[in-house]
């Protein structure tokens, strides 16, 4: 996938926040919030190619759209994300609802559906979930089945149920996923179809300005025509092969809405004096609430980055990449954004103030797309894979990779990644031997540290760069020591949880402890404050107050 | 008509922070925006050529992310984008700013009306526009809010202090704008942003544009920055808010406290 050079999407990107600014304030969105209403006129305007065109980065130059590459995409959703996660996910839910065209869709379909997603300001929903089958869609209970005419599919009849589908009661079209005699396929189905309904409005806990409903299929005729690819039984692999970039898309969100509620933690941190000095200079404050998670946000998006540059060059799948992307930045911007809260003190519990917003709005991030639990399964499923194939050397020799970058680089926390792969290539290779995976917390708790150290490694590589990416706001001395206070984290978080992870569930570590070189790991530790010291001052200045 | 708007990419200043110790602006980080003035200066020339169909052509100078403030003029209906770029132009002051634009205008050809912003947010000079005037020998009206053109007659509404002045010109003028809410900049579409790409853009160096090397950069330039300081910081101002007497009440009382009436 190819994507926009840097100039228009910045371009673009003014475009989305001066627009947000004049037409989208503060006061409006909190008034939407309480109201749990869906702004249809806002969504509207975003997607008018006069106005704004948002959805037509997803859409094909040839069919009328701008072929935004997986990059542009990311930066479009953190942008969104900024403004209002449900705003942001109206629009999410439009990428996602084309997708299977995208993917799955024959020639004439794309030239119909996708021109006229492009053109007529069509809100798209993508229709999946029902209530028995979330991130497991073997259990569909929707059914289509076959209406023949003179001794042809002439096309089909669907009923069943879908639930929680975002921009469900709003949206002019729907791509359904239904079992059809030939397996589990995408259909496209209008608004206006008879026997099709949506049913109320959720009232969610946040994301309160994206409309949420269940729908109702009763034998809803749709012509064959609109069998997504005209083939039944490829839905489930035409869902599956956009996880890696839909997944993206959501840690994106998480990072975005994360990162907005931190800056607005640093800007008040300097205002509120206590005892004499203000927040900003407390290390009791910044050292706790702020940098740990800010430096987090940075990682992760270093390492969304370099899944959306692999996809733009032509990967397919990286579904294990793209969970480890979701993961990081939605389960740290939630943390993120609750810390913001705490920040602000009692003004972070009021509504008067956007953190209290963005911290009910950021929790959807760890459940939608895949829940934080099915990602860490995920994620250790995919390396577990690795580890077998490559007989315990996968992360050993990514390990080796990062100490080469050490001796090049020396100030980007390599050597403590090259530690953290180190200990987690223990951890595996313990756990393989002692069997220890028929334990499903070992597994999902593996998750969590591949993620862990992963995310280092990356960042560690990303500030060794010569020249940063656009989005960076960062020094080489700021950036750098952010990663190397991400380095450290990992390097003791995979060593020490690693080992009671092993020590929990069998009689012996055997030479674990040794393995993951706790000693190395502790002496590493060294200059942690001071580099949180340097995170701190980059932030205020970086981050000053209005 | 043929028109030029001159741009110029500049930091946000909103976001600059100046280092006390070494006196330099901490650029890093900070987003590169429009100069403001020359937003309001392009929108202008934008409804012109809506209402009579003239030609836009966008002159800017600068690095090459600078190409960024003339494929925005593109997107929003400009016809063609030049950006003046090459190391010999680094360091130019006003003047030779001034020199280089004009040199540029020279080679585009006929031209008969200038925009430029009043001022850069950046340095606050209001010189360069009426430099290229002079530099072209042409007619100049400074601080336009409003223009209308009649036939071969430019209507320009400047502020003046205390008021307003209609002035009258005739082809080739130039005319520096200040931001007035008949032209509020717009942002383009990404469709917009997307189809810009396919409009004439241009690099031209010094060498193009028949520039002599003394006359750019530091060398060519007359004045130079001796310091930049942030200006001392004043105490925070005490706001009373109610109706007027109160308001006098409270302030006599002040005054009364910190002995201004002893």
């Amino acid at each position: 996938m190819a994507s926009i050079d840097a100039i228009s999407r910045n371009l673009m990107l003014d475009s989305l926040k001066e627009y947000a600014k004049r037409r989208i304030p503060f006061d409006l969105i909190r008034e939407l919030d309480e109201k749990n209403e869906f702004p249809a006129d806002i969504l509207k305007e975003m997607y008018d190619p006069e106005i704004l065109g948002v959805h037509l980065l997803m859409i094909p130059e040839e069919y009328g759209g701008i072929s935004g590459g997986t990059f542009d995409i990311y930066r479009v959703c953190e942008a969104l994300a900024r403004i209002d996660l449900g705003i942001a996910t109206g629009v999410f839910a439009t990428f996602l609802g084309t997708d299977p065209l995208n993917v799955g869709g024959t020639e004439e379909q794309k030239d119909k559906w996708l021109r006229r997603i492009a053109t007529e300001k069509l809100l798209v929903a993508y229709a999946a979930t029902e209530a028995d089958a979330g991130s497991d869609l073997i259990n569909l209970r929707t059914r289509a089945e076959h209406v023949v005419k003179n001794g042809k599919i002439a096309g089909y009849l669907i009923s069943g149920n879908k639930q929680w589908i975002s921009n469900g009661g709003v949206a002019d079209m729907y791509t359904v996923l239904a079992m059809a005699p030939g397996g589990p396929s995408w259909f496209i189905v209008e608004r206006d179809m008879e026997g099709f309904s949506p049913n109320k409005h959720e009232d969610k806990h946040g994301i309160r300005l994206s409309n949420t409903a269940g729908l109702s299929l009763d034998n809803v005729y749709v012509p064959a025509e609109n069998l997504i690819g005209m083939e039944e039984g490829k839905g489930l692999l035409q869902a599956q092969a956009v996880f890696g970039y839909t997944r993206v898309m959501v840690a994106a969100f998480g990072l975005g809405a994360g990162a907005e509620a931190m800056e607005h933690a640093i800007r008040y941190s300097q205002q509120r004096i206590q005892a004499g000095t203000p927040l900003c200079d407390k290390q009791g404050y910044t050292h706790k609430l702020i940098v740990p998670n800010y430096v987090h946000m940075e990682a992760a998006r270093s390492y969304i980055e370099y899944t959306s540059l692999r996809l733009d060059g032509g990967e397919h799948g990286l579904q294990t990449e793209g969970a480890i992307a979701k993961y990081s930045a939605s389960e740290w911007g939630n943390k993120a954004a609750d810390d913001a809260i705490q920040a602000l003190g009692g003004y972070g519990y009021t509504k008067d103030f956007p953190v209290e917003k963005i911290k009910r709005d950021i929790k959807i991030t760890c459940i939608y797309e895949g829940t934080s639990e099915v990602l860490e399964m995920t994620i250790y499923r995919g390396r577990w894979q690795e580890h077998l194939k490559s007989r315990g050397k996968y992360y050993l020799d990514m390990a080796d990779q990062l100490d080469q970058l050490h001796a090049k680089v020396p100030g980007v926390g390599a050597h403590a990644s090259a530690l953290a792969l180190r200990a987690l290539g223990a951890v595996l290779e313990e756990c393989r031997v002692q069997k220890l995976t028929r334990h499903q917390h070992v597994t999902f708790k593996l998750g969590r540290l591949i993620a862990a150290a992963e995310v280092a490694a990356c960042f560690s590589r990303a500030a060794a760069e010569d020249k940063y990416s656009e989005t960076v706001r960062f020094d080489k001395q700021g950036w750098q020591a952010m990663a190397r206070v991400m380095a450290r984290e990992a390097a003791l978080n995979t060593a020490m949880e690693g080992l009671a992870l092993v020590l929990g569930a069998a009689d012996t570590a055997g030479d674990l402890s040794d393995a993951v070189n706790i000693e190395a790991v502790q002496a590493e530790q060294k200059g942690m404050i001071a580099d949180m010291d340097i995170v701190a001052a980059k932030l205020k200045q970086t981050f000053k107050a209005k | 008509m043929n028109i030029v708007v001159c741009v110029k990419q500049v930091p946000d200043t909103t976001e600059v922070k100046i280092n006390p110790e070494t006196g330099t602006l901490i650029r890093a980080g900070v987003p590169s925006i429009i100069n403001p003035y020359d937003h309001f200066a392009l929108q202008a020339a934008l409804e012109l050529k809506k209402k009579h169909n003239f030609k836009v052509t966008l002159v800017s100078m600068g690095p090459p992310q600078a190409k960024s403030v003339v494929q925005l003029g593109m997107a929003l209906g400009a016809d063609e984008g030049i950006l003046l770029s090459d190391m010999a132009f680094a360091g130019s002051d006003t003047w030779a700013t001034s020199y280089a634009l004009a040199k540029a205008i020279k080679k585009i050809g006929k031209v008969d009306m200038i925009f430029t912003g009043m001022q850069a947010i950046d340095g606050d000079t209001a010189q360069t526009g009426p430099g290229v005037a002079q530099q072209l020998g042409m007619a100049q009206i400074t601080f336009c809010e409003h223009l209308e053109v009649d036939g071969r007659r430019i209507i320009a509404r400047k502020l003046i202090d205390g008021g307003h002045e209609l002035v009258e010109a005739r082809p080739p003028v130039l005319l520096t704008m200040i931001m007035h809410k008949d032209y509020v900049p717009v942002y383009p579409s990404f469709l917009s942003v997307n189809a810009s790409l396919k409009k004439p853009f241009h690099v031209w160096n010094a060498a193009d544009i028949g520039a002599e090397e003394q006359y750019l950069g530091l060398k060519g330039s007359p004045t130079q920055v001796d310091r930049i300081y942030p200006p001392p910081q004043r105490e925070k101002a005490a706001m009373f808010s109610g109706s007027g007497s109160e308001g006098a009440e409270k302030i006599m009382q002040i005054m009364k406290q910190e002995h201004f009436l002893d």
